[in-house]
């Protein structure tokens, strides 16, 4: 495995922490709308730490970083925020331990395991009105423009237009998990809070990328 | 409304400096995880059972550790799960050739972390299971869970499993037994007050002065419904029907009867609640082999009871009397 490999995995895990930091009050906005209004309090709290710790985190390999991420989060975020996203990042770990290199294949691979991981956790699927949503269509939609032979500059804009897409499309969704659920029908209208942060985290991701 | 606070981020952490203070020669307390173990723990001839949950249900978890129960408890604040690398650590700390088995009672939160750190333990070659608690019978899902809630019948699972691990069983052998005690375990509660967290400084709920919630989770969720007061008989039966028919008890089943105080109600009531409870019982030929009276798992300061039953064979008896020794007691 290249430095390079090593120097991407933190370029994206140091993005993702900066804008959950930066739109704390955004997300907690989204999230008011039909949910208790804590995710932009919960992500902002985990990835505050995830930033305060960075210097300190082991980097042998791309599967150890991961791994220290996912515990800094979930120590750090109570509910349901914290396990869910400590697990996408074990299970992203989990999936970088089996690689040698850190290419599209293996994105693929490791976005697979988080939302395979946010899926079992948080006993949900696609159709909930959750950021799997966002994540899973996001995932394949990489997954063809790898096979289709795009360069990693229209495989990264593909993907975001994607998430972007299919966040917006979770309004027409009735929640089924989460504290979105006990409104029930209310939830219909307003996208999934986690789907609308994760675009937005991409977004930024993706327009920023060195 | 008084309690005896100083700063509430702190109340947890006082609390078990208090409890490893009043117990040097049996519990060893880690403030870096709100740890308290067995000061001659880990055992590394048996398997080691840990609790974690909110606090706030004091004596469990964390006064309830020690030798013929719980090996280490590593609380959360007063009603939220503890944080994974508690857990985690938790498990690191307590890990033994024989295994570790987390004890949960069965909430959202509780079960996200209790999995995560089992999945992250397991990845380092540690051997440990997970058995969620599932006793109670008043709602299916509630604002905290993913089914049933665990509620004071985990005390019963608590004391089978650990008597087991003390007799030298495998992880495999307790785990079974813990999964046999559970599913012939049922509860009921009443809650007749709201109760006040420490942090929150006010009721956790509205209850009106003549309001009962019947069917109430122990940390104030809402139950079956809304009553207005009523005799403790009229309470009693409110409760111990639903229990009786939902394992279903029948006649010539023999049961451990609990029935368990929120807190904030006198042992005077528990036991007059214990009485018609026993009574009931009796008169539709259940007969009852031990009694259990007094807090057990606590909503704070809560008013209110809730009533459990375990049917009995041989083997749970049997464990259930294994000796055990813990700070609660009275001399």
């Amino acid at each position: 495995m290249s430095s390079t490999d090593l120097a991407d995995v933190e370029f994206v895990v140091r993005s993702l922490a900066q804008t959950a930091v930066d739109k704390e009050e955004a997300f907690g906005d989204l999230d008011a709308v039909v949910g208790d209004g804590d995710l932009g309090y919960s992500l902002a709290r985990g990835f505050e730490k995830v930033l305060a710790d960075w210097d300190s985190f082991k980097r042998d390999d791309v599967a150890t970083f991961l791994q220290q991420i996912a515990l800094a989060i979930s120590s750090r975020i109570g509910g349901t925020s914290g396990p869910l996203w400590g697990t996408a990042f074990l299970r992203a770990s989990a999936a970088a331990k089996t690689l040698d290199t850190i290419d599209g294949a293996a994105v693929v691979s490791m976005l697979r395991g988080a939302t395979d991981g946010i899926k079992a956790r948080g006993n949900s699927d696609l159709g909930d009105k959750t950021l799997l949503d966002a994540l899973i269509p996001a995932t394949d939609e990489l997954e063809r423009q790898l096979a289709a032979g795009a360069s990693p500059v229209q495989c990264r804009a593909a993907f975001a237009a994607k998430t972007r897409e299919c966040a917006d499309a979770t309004s027409a969704l009735e929640a089924k998990r989460g504290r979105a659920s006990y409104s029930g029908a209310r939830s219909i209208g307003s996208p999934d809070a986690g789907a609308a942060a994760v675009a937005i985290i991409v977004e930024r991701m993706v327009a920023d990328w060195p | 409304m008084k309690k005896f606070v100083n700063d509430p981020q702190q109340f947890v952490p006082d609390m078990l400096e208090g409890l490893a203070l009043a117990n040097p020669d049996t519990l060893k307390y880690v403030p870096e995880y709100n740890l308290i173990m067995r000061a001659d723990g880990p055992d590394q001839e048996k398997v080691s059972i840990v609790q974690g949950s909110g606090s706030g249900h004091e004596p469990a978890h964390v006064m309830i550790v020690g030798r013929g129960m719980l090996d280490a408890a590593c609380p959360g604040d007063v009603f939220a799960a503890p944080p994974l690398d508690y857990v985690y650590e938790t498990t690191k700390l307590m890990a033994s050739p024989k295994g570790v088995l987390l004890l949960v009672n069965n909430y959202t939160g509780d079960k996200m972390v209790f999995d995560m750190a089992q999945e992250m333990s397991s990845a380092e070659g540690i051997e440990v299971k997970t058995l969620f608690i599932n006793d109670d019978v008043s709602v299916e899902d509630s604002t905290y869970t993913i089914g049933r809630r665990g509620v004071a019948g985990n005390f019963f699972v608590i004391k089978a499993v650990a008597a087991a691990a003390e007799r030298g069983a495998d992880l495999d052998e307790v785990i079974r037994i813990g999964e046999k005690v559970n599913s012939v375990t049922r509860t009921m509660g009443v809650a007749l007050t709201a109760c006040t967290p420490p942090a929150k400084g006010s009721p956790l709920f509205e209850l009106g002065e003549d309001e009962i919630e019947m069917g109430v989770g122990i940390h104030g969720e809402p139950g079956r419904r809304r009553a207005k007061m009523m005799s403790a008989n009229e309470i009693v039966e409110e409760l111990l029907g639903p229990v009786v028919r939902d394992l279903p008890f029948r006649e010539g089943d023999r049961v451990a009867l609990m029935v368990n105080g929120l807190g904030g109600t006198p042992i005077s009531e528990l036991y007059l609640l214990y009485g018609q409870a026993h009574k009931r019982l009796a008169e539709q030929g259940i007969s009852v082999g031990r009694s259990y009276v007094g807090e057990y798992c606590t909503s704070l300061d809560m008013a209110g009871a809730s009533i459990t039953l375990v049917k009995l064979d041989d083997e749970i008896e049997s464990l259930l009397m294994d000796p055990a020794e813990i700070p609660i007691r009275v001399f």
